[in-house]
């Protein structure tokens, strides 16, 4: 993979295995993972849990060491401290020095940024007033509710005003005014012109906030690209709503469901909501005609990116098959 | 919610020896900070402080020309163990619990090198063991100043090349800490300091002509392996020198002090050598 200017991080090819237990038996939590991030784009890394998506984070930040493959952080090595301090970072259910008041602990990390004492005596107050912490300032951090926390954490993401923002877990654990405020600050900040990476379980979430997403399953890449482009590879559905003759609804209902690609999602006495590929409506309005039913409502829906996340996030067991998993397919 | 970042890019400061010492004394000074809260630490101190009041009423027992030497003895003894007791407890500690409260993940991705990180706790932690050294040596000139006595340059002496040998102690445990768990990495160092302590006793075995140093194989190969691994920290120890009036030469401390802070480097370096290449899972 070639680096372009533009790529403020390539992954190319990243693989990280494991040794586990006494006997040192190799687990693969990453395999053959590539992707970039160009300036000013927001990445949703997806998968569910064990895929590998904090282990990735983890060599991207140079807190462990890829066993293969290649990262580049800003053009240059993440063990390049010049490199990380470019970067804001959260982790997942981030933990600080629970005797420190948040103003210590962004003192802290100002320091380690090698800001100086104004700025960081201007900007840490600001921070944690926008971040609606102004009331907790001198309250130690043992005290602190998950979401407030999790707002610390924020803070000291962007305490050195990163060009990268990279965020494991942002709104797990928050109560859903936190996660809309969160959600909120996030939207904010991409505005501003930040990159992102980010992962999450929340789709919804990715959805509104990221331009791309990488989704592994098992360490694996399974889908990635550009949201607009996911969403739309497998093709748009229609949804249909068709209201049955009084006489002869059993072929009626035979006669609809003979066209091609249509499926019955749901009977309500004489309605029918249907589902088809939109290339079948022509098919579905003139079978409607024929069997002098109506044609109360038809509607186009976009796959959502839950639907391609469960699609895509399968496991492939020993014979090869395909399956989702029981805790997904439901 | 809304929030603004700058729009005039900060200043960072992240290249250069100055920046990087920033950085150091920063962890040490959190280092230090973290020590200051730990209740442990409060109480080890607050005992010997005890201990060595209680030494007053100890000396009463002795006779008349004993009692200073008794208290003297006391407080040589006792200080320098207690602060390596707080080297061994805190040390073994010292990245473990930076591991396990999973602060270290919010903390190395900064732009902080990893040895940055560790010799700050290295620093930190030695800080706070030479304040401990000097209260409780100060405490003991109060004890020895009511007894009658007086805090000689060669008290001093003794303390300086104990505080090397704490240094030392907590290196080593700084680098078991980097390897394994609090408690082996405890174990391990109490090992080194009590081998350390007896390491001229196996050389004296070793080169008797008779006993089980010299006259198994087995056991002479391991007297060696251990005399070469362990540091002798005999060397830090001249109270029985002191006590019997015995006039060390000049460039003993010297000496002492460099052997010391040799091993002190040889410790920090693996410590560096190990951190740096673990993953922080």
């Amino acid at each position: 993979m070639t680096q372009q200017p533009d790529d403020i991080l390539a992954l190319d090819h990243l693989g990280k295995t494991f040794r586990v237990g006494f006997w040192g038996k190799k687990v693969q939590a990453v395999r053959d993972v590539s992707l970039t991030l160009k300036r000013g784009e927001s990445l949703g890394y997806l998968g569910p849990n064990g895929s590998g998506k904090t282990t990735s984070i983890k060599c991207i930040l140079s807190l462990i060491q890829p066993t293969s493959g290649k990262i580049r952080l800003f053009g240059a090595d993440p063990s390049d401290a010049t490199a990380r301090a470019r970067v804001g970072y959260l982790p997942e259910a981030p933990y600080f020095y629970d005797y420190l008041k948040p103003t210590e602990v962004l003192d802290y990390v100002g320091k380690l940024y090698g800001l100086d004492s104004a700025t960081r005596k201007k900007r840490i107050p600001y921070l944690l007033d926008r971040l609606g912490l102004a009331h907790a300032m001198d309250r130690e951090l043992r005290g602190f509710s998950k979401g407030m926390l999790q707002r610390v954490g924020i803070a000291q993401s962007l305490l050195s005003d990163p060009d990268l923002l990279i965020y494991d877990e942002p709104l797990s654990g928050l109560d859903p005014i936190g996660r809309k405020e969160v959600r909120e600050l996030m939207a904010e900040l991409r505005r501003e012109g930040k990159s992102m990476f980010f992962s999450s379980h929340v789709l919804t979430d990715i959805e509104t906030l990221c331009d791309a997403v990488c989704i592994l399953d098992r360490g694996e890449v399974v889908a990635q690209g550009r949201l607009s482009d996911l969403l739309r590879m497998d093709k748009l559905e229609s949804e249909a709503l068709v209201d049955l003759p009084t006489d002869g609804q059993d072929a009626a209902t035979t006669r609809l469901l003979a066209v091609a690609g249509v499926e019955l999602m749901e009977q309500t006495g004489a309605m029918l909501r249907l589902r088809l590929p939109t290339d079948a409506v022509p098919g579905l309005t003139a079978a409607v005609v024929d069997v002098h039913a109506t044609l109360r409502e038809l509607s186009q829906r976009r796959e959502s990116l839950e639907e391609l996340f469960v699609q895509r996030a399968v496991h492939v067991s020993t014979d090869g098959q395909r399956t989702v998993p029981a805790s997904r397919s439901a | 919610m809304s929030i603004q970042t700058t729009h005039k890019k900060l200043t960072l400061r992240i290249d250069g020896p100055l920046a990087a010492l920033g950085r150091i004394s920063a962890v040490a000074g959190n280092t230090l900070r973290e020590a200051g809260r730990n209740k442990l630490f409060f109480g080890l101190l607050g005992v010997t402080i005890l201990m060595l009041v209680f030494s007053i009423l100890l000396s009463d027992l002795a006779l008349a020309d004993q009692k200073i030497r008794l208290v003297t003895d006391f407080g040589l003894a006792v200080i320098p163990l207690v602060c390596i007791a707080t080297a061994v407890l805190l040390g073994a500690v010292l990245l473990y619990k930076e591991i396990d409260r999973k602060t270290l993940y919010a903390i190395l991705p900064k732009p902080i090198r990893r040895g940055e990180f560790l010799l700050g706790k290295f620093l930190g932690l030695s800080v706070l063991l030479f304040g401990q050294l000097v209260v409780l040596t100060v405490c003991w000139a109060g004890v020895l100043y009511l007894r009658g006595g007086s805090f000689s340059l060669a008290l001093a002496q003794a303390l300086g090349l104990s505080y090397v040998e704490i240094l030392l102690v907590t290196s080593a445990a700084l680098f078991f800490s980097a390897l394994s768990r609090p408690v082996l990495s405890g174990v391990l160092t109490m090992g080194v300091f009590l081998i350390g302590r007896i390491t001229y006793v196996i050389n004296d075995l070793m080169q008797a002509t008779k006993g089980v140093f010299a006259e198994v194989p087995a056991m002479r190969a391991l007297g060696r392996v251990l005399v070469a691994l362990v540091p002798d920290l005999s060397t830090f120890n001249i109270a029985d020198e002191l006590q019997a009036g015995v006039a060390l030469p000049p460039d003993y401390f010297v000496h002492a002090t460099l052997y010391g802070l040799s091993w002190v480097g040889f410790f920090v370096a693996l410590s560096l050598l190990v951190f740096e290449r673990r993953d922080l899972v």
